[in-house]
């Protein structure tokens, strides 16, 4: 049970409990199947989305151009499919292809020219957007095939979506790497220290260009996703993909300075921003409120995180077994 | 040691005046209307505010921080201003004076709750861009102001110097001086710089750091708002979405000139006047894009290729300065 309680997801699983008792007490269509159907459809989209900022912020960088790699790869999916009458799956294996070559290009000139990623990403997001507006001239392609569109649709049984299948498999995926390979180990230790990290013997080119590389995989499936969710790919996908991708991880006790996250904290830290997006649309508040609270959200979750530390430092001070 | 080049032209600086004045020569002959005396008065016009932007982001990334939420800062203030003069009848003076303060305010809260939380400010004003941008749209139910004082607007549209320059990039100019000065000749500019550089050696010498940061966020908001003042100036209104959603226009401004300019990432380094022709060159590339005619939808793009070629470049300056000072 204090084994339990030591988790970062433990307490927000609580809050998660609780906090949707509540809603739905107030608001019994809260749980409805129509409800609970579009509250998923959101969860799944952001989870990919969160995921894709979560190994950067493992390796202690960030990386701002996950919504650009998104949205390039959206109008490259629906531009084959729709001006090359691509079939579908080559049309997501080119969409993979490119969010890798993204994800290769932010992290080979990271690692290669040693400044930091925020600028790198900066930039990269700058490029890749512009080859997105450059492409389309900012009309989007509304010919989707309807495998496509019923991909995003459709229902497997109750409210719950096909498209939910995907990020749930990411997301085990995901926990598996960070916590059962020596990849992901490689990855944290990397983010905790990077002296000590090469001085052991891990490359710090290799394990920067395959974060940067899984990021941006995950950001061109959270694109293709947002494709079949809104049946048409408008080069606008992934403008407002910056803050939640940092807010889930945040939330569910990333330090940013690297070295530490947890891949269960953030899917519920994804959960919780869209229950909470989700009960102030229900409570009717104006959606403007959903931003400043996201916003208060961040704050109060850095708070939280910077108290639990001083309380383990006082702690440690005594060595204690686990 | 006995090099006899100055060393004026080993710093970036001088690159920098070089690469201007190679643009400002390739965009006159190459297109026509760059000299003419209407673009001219547009780029001053456009250069003031991001020198404003590239000067608000420095002061920031002298703590070895950043300020995402420069641009919704910003904003927020201008909009606070056109209330003050629309809604409440405030004299144009005095409300300068209460949007800067409120400015510096904002910034406050940023220098205060990533000093008191020790995390970066880059999630603290990821944050604060949030909370500033969703308070200025929900207060202001995103209307803009459109009925300023005359005295104000024309103030935007005033031409000086035989109708070539806009008043505002005087007031740019200006606040380089004034930012110049301050930081290499009063106490409070090189405590500034000292904290920024070596965080710990600056408190064992009896610098409050803290306290440092938090002026430099201060500052920070006090530059934004009065960019959003002379932003709202230009355009002759303050309209919410002057920035782009969350105030995200002005992020590659506000990172591309003091990069350009030479400021350090990691701190402790301030370049005035880099910053300055940072902003310089980026005004004038992203003006020469549009008249080459590469296509709006193109000069993001370039925009994006440029940034990385500055920081490369610069990087490899770097780089030949190590190995040659080695060498000597």
């Amino acid at each position: 049970m204090s084994a339990l309680l030591k988790k970062d997801w433990f307490g927000l699983g609580l809050v998660l409990i609780f906090g949707s008792i509540l809603i739905s007490l107030f608001k019994p269509a809260f749980i409805s199947p129509f409800n609970l159907y579009v509250l998923m459809l959101s969860v799944s989209l952001m989870l990919v989305v969160a995921m894709s900022q979560m190994i950067i912020i493992a390796i202690g960088q960030m990386n701002l151009s996950v919504g650009a790699i998104g949205g390039l790869v959206a109008i490259s999916f629906t531009g084959l499919m729709e001006v090359y009458s691509m079939s579908i799956l080559p049309a997501v294996l080119i969409g993979l292809l490119i969010g890798l070559a993204c994800g290769f290009i932010n992290g080979y000139i990271t690692v290669k020219t040693g400044i930091s990623a925020f600028i790198i990403t900066l930039a990269t997001l700058y490029i890749f957007k512009g080859m997105n507006l450059g492409i389309t001239e900012a009309q989007p392609f509304y010919e989707i095939p309807e495998a496509v569109k019923f991909f995003g649709n459709a229902k497997i049984f109750g409210p719950i979506p096909y498209l939910v299948i995907i990020p749930i498999i990411i997301t085990v995926l995901m926990w598996i790497l960070m916590n059962r390979t020596s990849l992901g180990r490689y990855m944290l230790a990397y983010g905790n220290n990077v002296q000590s990290s090469e001085l052991i013997g891990i490359s710090s080119t290799k394990i920067v260009i395959y974060a940067h590389v899984i990021s941006g995989l995950l950001a061109a499936i959270g694109g293709m996703l947002v494709v079949c969710r809104l049946q048409l790919g408008t080069p606008n996908i992934g403008d407002s993909w910056l803050l939640p991708s940092f807010a889930a991880p945040v939330i569910g006790g990333a330090i940013l300075a690297g070295g530490k996250v947890d891949v269960i904290a953030t899917a519920f830290g994804v959960i919780l921003v869209s229950i909470i997006s989700q009960a102030l649309v229900i409570f009717k508040i104006d959606p403007f409120f959903v931003q400043i609270f996201l916003g208060f959200m961040i704050l109060l979750a850095v708070f939280i995180n910077r108290y639990r530390e001083y309380r383990e430092e006082r702690r440690t001070k005594v060595f204690s077994d686990e | 040691m006995n090099n006899k080049i100055p060393n004026f032209v080993k710093t970036n600086q001088f690159g920098l005046l070089i690469l201007v004045i190679v643009f400002i020569c390739i965009f006159s002959f190459s297109t026509d209307g760059f000299t003419s005396r209407f673009n001219i008065y547009a780029l001053s016009r456009v250069v003031a505010l991001d020198i404003m932007i590239g000067l608000a982001m420095m002061v920031v990334i002298l703590t070895g921080g950043l300020n995402l939420s420069l641009g919704a800062l910003g904003v927020s203030a201008a909009m606070f201003g056109g209330w003050c003069m629309e809604s409440m009848g405030i004299p144009i003076s005095i409300t300068i004076i209460l949007v800067l303060a409120f400015g510096s305010f904002l910034g406050w809260i940023n220098g205060f709750v990533t000093v008191r939380t020790g995390v970066h400010s880059f999630i603290v004003t990821l944050a604060t861009m949030s909370i500033y941008f969703g308070f200025m749209t929900l207060l202001t139910e995103a209307e803009a102001f459109r009925k300023l004082p005359e005295a104000f607007t024309d103030f935007g549209s005033l031409k000086l110097f035989n109708k070539y320059i806009s008043p505002l990039l005087i007031i740019s100019v200006m606040t380089c001086f004034v930012l110049y000065y301050i930081f290499k000749y009063t106490d409070i500019g090189r405590k500034l710089i000292a904290a920024g550089a070596n965080p710990d050696a600056a408190e064992l010498s009896g610098i409050s750091v803290d306290r440092m940061f938090i002026y430099c966020h201060m500052l920070s908001g006090f530059l934004a708002a009065l960019a959003g003042i002379m932003l709202t100036a230009r355009i002759g209104a303050a309209i919410p979405s002057m920035a782009g959603h969350l105030g995200f226009d002005w992020l590659l401004p506000a990172f591309l000139a003091p990069v350009l300019g030479g400021t350090l990432l990691s701190g402790g380094k301030v370049t005035v006047f880099g910053t300055m022709l940072g902003a310089i060159l980026v005004t004038l590339i992203n003006n020469g894009l549009y008249l080459i005619d590469v296509g709006e939808f193109w000069v993001r793009f370039f925009l994006g290729i440029i940034l990385l070629g500055a920081v490369l470049l610069d990087r490899a300056r770097e780089y030949f300065t190590v190995k040659n000072s080695i060498v000597s």
